[in-house]
């Protein structure tokens, strides 16, 4: 069977818009060739144990990568630094991927092991995507963190946030208790430190220790792929109240595969609960929306695309798209975005802050 | 209606498949339980090369709770999304009325004796039926061409 690649490259440099700086897909998943590759950069006990865990059920029952992302030389999709080059950067005009491992650490009961699942792949991306394969500088890393450790969490941030290709803290929204409690503020006040913002993003729900945001497990993949979402909201509206931007004024956080079109209706809400409710929460001294401009940014694949363009374009008008989307694919999973695809056209300037600009500023890339 | 000869018999067996660029166009040929179908290889979603998916079979139900497994080796998957497409027809089987994937007619033509008895079954050029019926004029950018294929002397043959 012969390849058709053609197809996409046609389609991108057909509807591709010219760009006065390239894209930036702020999601982008490296693959590592085996089990093998991060077991090496783990210690005794761990490396004797670790095969790769990821979790064990909620698995899509049709395909969990794009099936034309198999490296044309084999091993799993993703691991190619070449192909991913050819299939993602060449084909849409994406300079920056933000790579975005999937350890898997957090599933753990243990924290030592977690915490080292973290560390290994740290030192793996470091050693591979980050180094070997960057000879351009293109690929941006992700410091994996284990948070149900924050102090380890915060030794790992340390240990990485000098390099100059780690572009920022991430984390799992799959949790024991939302975002905004003070267990998590040493990772926080790292964060702020080094000037670092946290991405947030899923796949640990209701998986090994975290617990699942619906009321109970959720029959199928589809259930538990879709309210995924509900994560996200849950830790964004307890990150607001809490206080955690009063508290930490320069830390940021980018919410990575959360959904999109849930933003603007659920701020509504809460903004209008703070006007009669705010003495619970003094120290929130405005509305919990205007927080967001300054400290919070959403990626938007999967986004939400509804049969009329305009409702969608009246959502990202509502949600401050301009300010706080960025552009992010999923490659090379099976929900990938296309940067040409996946949006109703859009005005050029609104195009260039979603795709380019708004990445840019957020995580400081010329 | 130009033909092209874009394989032969012998190397495409029941529920294999063929992608071919013919006039620009990257298109995929399948053979479906002997007969062969043709489709533009882009899926109507977001570009995907469609005919990369997995064939197999789907899903049916009369109720919830039941899963009647059915058309086996006729349902194409994207390999992007996932969403299924009649490889005989071109429609998607979530949106049949929406979203078409076009398909092109493959016929068999003078097939040698004994190669593939039932090569035979492949309709005429223009009888072919993924080749009828587009829904209507604002469904166009959700179709994907189907092509007649025929076969002549063990070659298949192409349509467009």
């Amino acid at each position: 069977m012969s390849t058709a690649t053609p197809i996409e490259t046609a389609e991108a440099a057909r509807t591709a818009r010219p760009a006065r700086r390239g894209i930036v897909d702020t999601d982008v998943h490296p693959v590592p060739r085996s089990a093998d590759e991060i077991r090496q950069y783990l210690p005794m006990p761990w490396r004797d144990l670790y095969q790769g865990e990821r979790r064990s059920f909620y698995n899509n029952p049709v395909h969990g990568s794009r099936l034309d992302s198999v490296p044309p030389d084999g091993g799993p999709k993703g691991s190619d630094p070449d192909f991913l080059r050819k299939q993602l950067m060449d084909s849409y005009g994406v300079t920056h991927p933000i790579l975005v491992p999937r350890s898997f650490c957090n599933i753990q009961p243990d924290p030592d092991y977690g915490s080292a699942i973290a560390a290994a792949f740290n030192e793996w991306l470091a050693d591979t995507w980050l180094d070997r394969y960057n000879h351009d500088g293109a690929f941006k890393g992700s410091i994996t963190i284990n948070h149900h450790d924050p102090q380890r969490a915060v030794e790992e941030i340390e240990r990485w946030a000098g390099h100059p290709h780690m572009v920022q803290v991430m984390t799992d929204s799959g949790a024991r208790a939302p975002f905004g409690q003070r267990q998590y503020y040493p990772i926080y006040e790292a964060c702020e430190r080094r000037n670092l913002p946290l991405g947030i993003h899923p796949g640990t729900e209701g998986m090994g220790v975290n617990i699942q945001p619906t009321p109970g497990m959720p029959t199928h993949y589809i259930e538990w792929h879709c309210s995924m979402s509900l994560a996200f909201q849950s830790h964004l509206v307890s990150i607001l109240t809490e206080g955690v931007f009063e508290r930490f004024p320069g830390f940021r956080i980018a919410l990575l595969e959360g959904g999109v079109a849930w933003l603007a209706p659920l701020m509504w809400r809460l903004d209008a609960y703070w006007k009669a409710l705010r003495r619970e929460i003094p120290w929130v001294r405005k509305a919990p929306s205007e927080y967001l401009r300054d400290h919070v940014r959403l990626a938007s694949q999967p986004l939400e695309r509804p049969a009329d363009d305009r409702h969608l374009l009246s959502n990202l008008e509502s949600m401050d798209a301009e300010h706080i989307l960025m552009f992010s694919s999923d490659y090379p999973h099976w929900d990938f975005d296309s940067p040409t695809r996946a949006f109703p056209k859009l005005p050029d300037d609104l195009w260039q802050k979603i795709f380019s600009d708004n990445a840019r500023a957020f995580y400081g890339l010329t | 209606m130009a033909t092209y000869a874009v394989g032969r018999v012998s190397e495409l067996p029941p529920g294999h498949r063929k992608i071919v660029t013919v006039d620009g166009r990257s298109i995929g040929v399948f053979n479906v339980h002997g007969r062969f179908y043709a489709l533009r290889n882009a899926c109507p979603h977001q570009g995907a090369p469609l005919c990369q998916g997995s064939l197999g079979g789907t899903a049916a139900a009369s109720r919830p709770g039941e899963y009647i497994w059915e058309r086996e080796g006729e349902i194409l998957v994207c390999p992007w999304h996932g969403w299924e497409f009649d490889v005989t027809t071109g429609r998607s089987i979530v949106n049949p009325h929406r979203t078409r994937v076009r398909s092109y007619q493959v016929s068999v033509e003078h097939a040698v004796p004994g190669e593939n008895p039932a090569l035979g079954e492949n309709p005429a050029p223009g009888e072919h039926p993924a080749s009828v019926g587009i829904t209507s004029p604002a469904d166009e950018d959700e179709r994907v061409p189907t092509f007649p294929v025929t076969v002549d002397d063990g070659a298949i043959l192409l349509h467009l």
